[in-house]
């Protein structure tokens, strides 16, 4: 800005505020903490807050905000030049198995569980399942969009899938979500997930589970795989330390295997495109799609509705963080029976939920409050809306079409709101559904 | 026959250790390679310099539009305005989401201002 400055943050991100400082090229910014939140403070509990001390220096706030403004800089606030980094040596000082473990672990390297630990022989090992050069840049990630972005390797990638405990046959799986530069651990206080569904040859050829249990921690490909990705996410991508790297207040389990499943493409009925297909790819192409949400509820209730109304009824009254993107996983079985029901294509069941979903009353009014104001004053459709009752149905979907993101390529669709998968071994008529939406999708063949 | 067994059992540990990839120093210590990734550079940025005072100087303050958060930044700028009534303090808006960079202000504050601070989140 060219202009003295200071950074007001509250408290429960000193630690954000302070490495973004540094990383930014100014380990020097005044920066003066609230309490936290302030969020839906009021006037006078703010006044009493600018009437104290900054939580994490002690000092009076209003003295400490003026003097960042206009006391003396240090020597050290004034200089330029590069700031010296960590150093990133290819090998780690030797030591005995148990201490580089904890090693590993004291250094937030691992995902809190036991590793393989990444000697040269296995590294060179894991690199068989590829025939690309150690030494070529595979991409580079981020934590979020305002954190710096690290680079890596395909060897580099390798040493985490040892650690993840892959075989090096799913190594091209590995590089391709790496290659995304999706992070598997989105900084924000909102404690994201991800899902990798993987599509085409590739799910058979290195034994994936698309079948019983697919979601769950049965099958070694889906969980090494999935592991890798937490593993890519924290080593080369910078993420997944918390206070700084990482802020979800609660965290989410579904982290752990980052959702990594092969979708059922034989099992899915006639006229139901696999995932890549529908994106785009062709059918005898393996792919790796990223999914971005929070959270899944899974779901079979029998009743004499069809499985279409359960699911628009379930939609109309789930509620997350997440509110105008969703994500169906249905098992073969359910996908068949709403085939049967009349629904050809997997896009046109999607096109249902759009149209036919509403919104609970309360969720509707409480974010719509021009629209509230307008019901009020007897404008239509909203004043009739409201006469249903201000907790009935409002019916209005959620799930619309929204325009591609600023910077997406020209051309580029608008982007889908309800995605629906398959997965399952046909055990019962279960349906999972969640507010995941679809980010982007990634050639695996590209990694071989 | 002692010397053969001894030879198998020393040739079973050597080959268990070979095939679990872990190839042992004389001291019981491994080499294993370096998991993380390659950090970019950073470049310090000279911070500006500071006046004596800030007394007839105008001081922008700049809400970053964290939901729920406009009564703390209006009352940071009538605080100050109170204890600091010699200052020009002047709120204003960032454009877009908090994470949304806004170079025309940045440029206005730098034309007609003679600091900032920049607020709040959560």
């Amino acid at each position: 800005m060219g202009v003295p400055a200071v950074a007001m943050v509250t408290s429960a991100f000193d630690e954000l505020a302070t490495s973004t400082a540094f990383k930014k090229g100014m380990p020097g910014l005044r920066v003066t903490f609230t309490p936290h939140p302030i969020t839906g403070r009021t006037t006078e509990e703010s006044n009493v807050y600018l009437k104290g001390k900054d939580p994490i220096t002690g000092k009076p706030m209003l003295e400490e905000v003026v003097n960042g403004l206009r006391d003396k800089l240090a020597k050290q606030d004034k200089q330029a030049g590069e700031i010296e980094r960590e150093e990133r040596p290819r090998f780690l000082t030797a030591d005995t198995a148990d201490n580089l473990q904890q090693m590993f672990h004291d250094k937030m390297w691992t995902d809190g569980l036991p590793v393989i630990l990444p000697t040269e022989e296995k590294v060179k090992a894991m690199l068989k399942g590829t025939s690309h050069a150690p030494d070529e840049v595979v991409g580079e990630m981020r934590p979020s969009g305002p954190h710096e972005a690290w680079k890596y390797t395909v060897e580099m990638v390798a040493v985490n899938a040892v650690m993840a405990g892959a075989k090096p046959e799913y190594l091209p799986v590995i590089l391709a979500i790496a290659a995304t530069g999706q992070t598997s651990l989105v900084s924000s206080t909102s404690s994201f997930a991800r899902m990798a569904v993987i599509n085409g040859p590739i799910r058979d050829e290195i034994q994936m589970n698309s079948s019983i249990g697919a979601l769950g921690p049965f099958n070694q490909a889906n969980s090494a795989i999935g592991r890798a990705w937490t593993l890519v996410s924290k080593n080369l991508g910078g993420s997944g330390t918390p206070g700084s790297t990482y802020l979800g207040s609660t965290g989410n389990p579904l982290n752990y295997g980052n959702m990594t499943f092969p979708e059922a493409e034989e099992s899915l009925p006639e006229g139901w495109e696999p995932l890549h297909v529908q994106k785009g790819f062709k059918k005898d192409e393996s792919v790796v799609s990223i999914f971005s949400g929070w959270s899944f509820n899974t779901i079979a209730w029998f009743s004499p509705l069809p499985q279409q109304d359960v699911i628009k009824n379930w939609l109309t009254h789930f509620f997350s963080f997440g509110t105008g993107s969703a994500t169906i996983i249905v098992d073969p079985i359910v996908a068949v029976e709403l085939n049967n029901n009349g629904f050809k294509t997997k896009q046109q069941f999607a096109e249902y939920l759009m149209e036919k979903s509403a919104n609970p009353g309360w969720l509707y009014w409480s974010t719509h409050q021009e629209e509230y104001k307008k019901a009020k004053e007897g404008v239509e459709p909203f004043a009739s809306y409201l006469k249903l009752g201000e907790t009935a149905e409002v019916p209005v979907s959620r799930y619309v079409r929204r325009a591609p993101p600023p910077g997406a390529p020209a051309g580029m669709p608008p982007r889908n709101p309800v995605e629906v998968l398959a997965v399952g071994g046909g055990t019962n008529t279960y349906w999972s559904g969640g507010d995941f939406s679809y980010v982007s999708g990634a050639s695996i063949d590209k990694w071989r | 026959m002692k010397i053969v067994a001894r030879w198998l059992v020393s040739a079973f540990v050597i080959a268990s250790t070979v095939w679990a990839g872990i190839v042992t120093a004389a001291d019981g210590k491994i080499t294993v390679m370096n998991p993380r990734g390659i950090m970019p550079a950073i470049k310090q940025i000279p911070m500006a310099e500071r006046p004596d005072s800030l007394d007839g100087k105008t001081i922008y303050i700049v809400d970053t539009k964290f939901a729920n958060t406009k009564p703390f930044v209006d009352a940071l700028r009538d605080n100050l305005a109170a204890a600091y009534p010699k200052t020009n303090w002047i709120g204003v808006d960032k454009v877009g989401g908090y994470i949304q960079d806004d170079p025309n202000l940045w440029a206005e504050i730098k034309a007609k201002g003679h600091g900032a601070i920049v607020l709040l989140g959560h």
